[in-house]
């Protein structure tokens, strides 16, 4: 698995 | 690195890791608040355990990665500082 940039994805709840 | 290699960051009392289980992956709980994680957001996640230093999980996810640690040192610092910011998770310097 490579690295990438990590995304904050907020969702509703 | 956006943040020290000595800073240990940890989950707040109230937000938890917990699996989604409609829609397959995790996600981080906090009270009326919820962050869809992606792989690598899961990685980093799961290597805080209010013990281990910044600068640990760096290492740690550098070799499981085989990516440069400056690299995964800027990538994971602004994803916790955004994180902290939220106030999803807490920086003990």
């Amino acid at each position: 698995m490579a690295w990438t940039k990590p995304i904050l994805r907020e969702v509703a709840c | 690195m956006s943040l020290a290699a000595a800073s240990v960051p940890r989950m707040p009392r109230g937000v938890r890791l917990q699996e989604d289980r409609v829609r397959g992956g995790w996600v981080l709980l906090a009270p009326e608040r919820a962050i869809a994680l992606d792989a690598v957001g899961l990685a980093i996640i799961s290597r805080i355990d209010g013990a281990r230093d910044f600068g640990a999980i760096v290492a740690d996810l550098s070799e499981t990665y085989g990516a440069p640690e400056a690299e995964i040192a800027r990538d994971s610092g602004e994803f916790i500082a955004a994180l902290a910011e939220r106030r999803i998770l807490e920086i003990m310097v």
